[in-house]
C-alpha cells in the first residue's frame, strides 16, 4: 500500500508540476485517443503538393479532392490502401490500432491526394523530417508520429534542473525506445522542462545532457540498467470510471478493490440515471475489485474479466495499460 | 492485507553447478501466489517478447518467457562461470538463439514453494546482444524444461502468465485457477520440447511451432506455393538473433490460417525466412512458428502433459 501511495504521489508531483513555459510545437496530421491514432488530414494545413514520381511542387488549391489516402511506412508507401473518411469540407479522418504499431519507434507518413498528389508539409512543422529514397534525400519532408508525443497538456512533466549552460538536453526512455535526439527539452528559469503525453504503463528514463546520461535526481523510484547503472521510473495511469447498472434502489452502493486495500466506505458510487458510477484515477497495473451494494459484496456484472483470490473469493478485474 | 500478500515473494530456484555448494535463488517480483500450486507472474512486453522481473544473485533484472527454448539460459554477463570445462558442445535451441558453446550447470532443484524438481539443466550462455537491441538487463531465459511441469496461461490481456501445477496426466491439483471460461481447445504434439500445432492455408497443410520467445511469425520460404498466396509481403527488415548475425527478411501478413473447424486466425504479421535449420533449432522439422501474434489473438493455456492448448476469450470492450 505504501507502495502505491508512493507512486500516487509522485505521478501527483508529475502531473501538477507548473507549465509555465508552455511549448509551441504541436503534432501535424495525428492525434491518439485511448488505443487507437487518429490520423487527421486538414486541407487548411496544406499550401504545396507534389505528385508522384514528378519533382515539380504546384500550388494546393489547384486540386479538387475526391479522396485522400494515408500513405506511410506502415504500408509500403501504398497510394490507395489506407483510405481516409470525408468528416466534413475540410477534414479527413482515419483511425487504426496502436498496437499495429508498436514495432517501431517513428513512423514516416504522408498524405496523399486523388491517390496522386502528395500533400507536402512544410519543415516547420513540428513533426517533420526529410524524406529519403534508396539514401538519398528527397527535397520534400515526410510527416512522422510516434506513440509518445510532446503535448503542452499531456500527462507527464519531466524536468531536470541546473545544467543552464548545457546546449541541449533530451529526455530519452522506453516511451521512445531510447531515441537520443527525438525529445528536445525546453529551457526554463531554472533548468529543462518537457511535457509528454504517454499512454498507461511504466517507463524507464534518463536525460541526456549535452552527451551525458543523467538520471533523474529528484525521483527516488528506479530500476538497475544493463550497464550496472539506474534508469529512472515513471508510472502512469489514467482516468476510470466504473459503473453499475440498475440497483437503482438501493440506498449507498461502494467501490472497493485493491486499489485502496479494500476500504469498505471511500468510494461511494454516485447515483445516475441508469445505475451507480464513480471517476478516480488509477495506476498502470491491474486491480481487484468489487461493489458494495447496501452491504452485499458483488462482481461487476458487466465485466467478463474475475480471478479467484488467495481465499478462492471471485473479484471482478480491471487492467490499466 | 491483500496488497502486502500481492508483495510476497514466491519462486525459488536453486542452483548449483557440480562444483559449487552455494544454493541460489530466483524470486519473482510483484508476483502474486494464490495457494502452493498456482502463482500468477506479471510480465511487461519489450517489443514483442514476453519479459517478467526477478531477482536473482542479488540481480534484479528480466528473464525472457519462452517455450522455444529447451533449458533454462542464464546470461553469461551477469553469471560467469569460473569453470570453462563445462563449455557445452550442442547448440542450444530456441526462436531467439543460435548459440555457440553455452556452459552447463546443473540445476539442483527448482523450487516452487513445496514442489522441488531436480536435477534441471541450465545453460550460461553470453546474452548481451539482446540486452543491446532490447536495451534492458536481462538475466536469462526460461524455456521448456522448467514449464513444462506446470500448465501455463499465456494472456496478453492482463499481461501476465499463471503458472499452475498439475499431476502426471496433466489435471490441475488447483480446483480454482480459471474463473473465466474456456471456451475452445486444441491439441499439439510435443516434439523434443517444441509445441507442434497443425493447421492449414488454402487447403496445404503446414506444422508449426508455437513460441512464445518469437517476435515474429514466421513461414519458410519453402513451403507450398499455394500457401505463400495467403502471405502479403509489406516490407524488408533487419534482424538481429541470438548470435549477433544480421539477416534481411521480409514482413507481411499471413492470411486465413486454420488451426481446427473453429480456430482461424490472421491476418498475423509474419515474416518469411529461409528456415533451413529449423530443425537444428526445434529438434523437429517445421514450416513455420506462430509467436507473439498468435498470443496476441488468443489468450493461451499451455497444458505440456496433455498436449493441449486452451482458450480463453479476449471481453468485449463497451465504450
Amino acid at each position: 500500500m505504501k507502495k502505491i501511495i508512493t507512486h500516487n504521489i509522485l505521478l501527483f508531483l508529475l502531473l501538477v508540476t507548473t507549465q509555465t513555459f508552455a511549448q509551441n510545437e504541436k503534432v501535424k496530421g495525428y492525434r491518439i485517443e485511448g488505443d487507437e491514432i487518429v490520423f487527421s488530414f486538414d486541407k487548411r494545413d496544406y499550401t504545396k503538393v507534389s505528385k508522384n514520381n514528378y519533382w515539380s511542387k504546384s500550388d494546393f488549391e489547384d486540386i479538387d479532392i475526391h479522396n485522400v489516402v494515408v500513405s506511410g511506412e506502415f504500408n509500403n508507401w501504398s497510394l490507395h490502401k489506407w483510405k481516409m473518411i470525408k468528416i466534413n469540407e475540410n477534414i479527413y479522418e482515419l483511425r487504426k490500432k496502436i498496437n499495429d504499431f508498436n514495432d517501431e519507434f517513428l513512423w514516416e507518413f504522408k498524405f496523399v491526394i486523388n491517390n496522386s498528389y502528395w500533400a507536402e508539409p512544410s519543415k516547420e512543422d513540428f513533426n517533420t523530417n526529410e524524406a529519403t529514397k534508396n539514401g538519398h534525400q528527397l527535397d520534400v519532408y515526410n510527416l512522422n508520429f510516434t506513440t509518445a508525443y510532446v503535448d503542452k497538456n499531456g500527462n507527464a512533466t519531466f524536468k531536470i534542473k541546473g545544467y543552464k549552460n548545457a546546449q541541449k538536453v533530451i529526455i530519452s526512455g522506453t516511451f521512445s525506445r531510447w531515441n537520443e535526439d527525438y525529445f528536445n527539452m525546453l529551457k526554463t528559469e531554472d533548468g529543462w522542462e518537457l511535457t509528454l503525453q504517454l499512454r498507461p504503463g511504466e517507463y524507464e528514463y534518463k536525460f541526456i545532457v549535452d552527451g551525458e546520461w543523467i538520471i533523474d535526481a529528484e525521483n527516488p523510484l528506479m530500476n538497475k540498467n544493463e550497464f550496472d547503472g539506474f534508469n529512472s521510473v515513471i508510472r502512469i495511469g489514467k482516468l476510470v470510471t466504473l459503473k453499475l447498472n440498475n440497483n437503482l434502489n438501493a440506498s449507498k452502493v461502494i467501490l472497493t478493490g485493491s486499489f485502496n486495500n479494500w476500504n469498505e466506505n471511500n468510494c461511494k458510487m454516485i447515483k445516475t440515471e441508469n445505475g451507480w458510477e464513480y471517476t478516480f484515477k488509477l495506476s498502470s497495473g491491474k486491480h481487484h475489485y468489487k461493489f458494495i451494494v447496501d452491504d452485499n459484496w458483488i462482481v461487476d456484472p458487466n465485466n467478463p474479466i474475475k480471478e479467484y483470490d488467495y481465499e478462492g473469493n471471485i473479484n471482478s478485474v480491471y487492467i490499466v495499460k | 492485507m491483500l496488497k502486502r500478500k500481492l508483495t510476497i515473494l514466491l519462486f525459488f530456484i536453486c542452483f548449483a553447478n557440480n562444483f559449487a555448494n552455494s544454493t541460489d535463488n530466483i524470486v519473482f517480483i510483484k508476483a502474486e501466489f494464490l495457494n502452493k500450486n498456482t502463482v500468477r507472474i506479471p510480465f511487461k512486453l519489450i517489443d514483442h517478447l514476453i519479459i517478467v522481473e526477478a531477482n536473482v544473485l542479488n540481480q534484479i533484472g528480466n528473464f525472457i518467457i519462452d517455450t522455444g527454448s529447451e533449458t533454462l539460459i542464464l546470461n553469461k554477463i551477469h553469471f560467469p562461470s569460473k569453470y570453462n570445462h563445462n563449455v557445452k558442445n550442442n547448440e542450444t535451441t530456441g526462436i531467439l538463439s543460435y548459440i555457440d558453446n553455452p556452459i552447463e550447470k546443473r540445476l539442483k532443484s527448482f523450487n516452487l514453494q513445496h514442489f522441488i524438481l531436480k536435477n534441471k539443466n541450465s545453460d550460461i550462455i553470453d546474452l548481451s546482444h539482446i540486452e543491446k537491441s532490447k536495451k534492458m538487463k536481462l538475466l536469462g531465459i526460461i524455456g521448456y524444461s522448467i514449464l513444462k511441469d506446470y500448465e501455463i496461461f499465456i494472456d496478453l490481456y492482463l499481461n501476465q502468465i499463471t503458472l499452475t501445477k498439475v499431476d502426471k496426466y496433466g489435471n490441475r491439483l488447483d480446483p480454482k485457477v480459471h474463473v473465466e471460461k474456456i471456451v475452445d481447445s486444441l491439441n499439439f504434439k510435443l516434439k523434443k520440447h517444441t509445441i507442434v500445432i497443425n493447421g492449414t492455408i488454402n487447403n496445404q497443410k503446414l506444422k508449426l511451432g508455437l513460441d512464445t520467445a518469437a517476435e515474429f511469425n514466421q513461414i519458410n520460404k519453402s513451403v507450398n506455393k499455394k500457401t505463400l498466396k495467403h502471405f502479403v509481403p509489406k516490407k524488408r527488415i533487419n534482424l538481429s538473433g541470438a548470435s549477433d548475425k544480421r539477416i534481411e527478411v521480409i514482413v507481411g501478413d499471413l492470411y486465413r490460417l486454420k488451426l481446427s473447424e473453429t480456430i482461424y486466425l490472421g491476418p498475423m504479421k509474419t515474416m518469411l525466412t529461409n528456415l533451413t535449420r529449423m530443425y537444428e533449432v526445434f529438434g523437429t522439422q517445421l514450416d513455420g512458428v506462430l509467436g507473439y501474434e498468435f498470443f496476441k489473438y488468443k489468450r493461451t493455456i499451455i497444458n505440456y502433459r496433455k498436449e493441449k492448448l486452451y482458450f480463453i476469450n479476449y471481453p468485449i470492450i463497451r465504450k
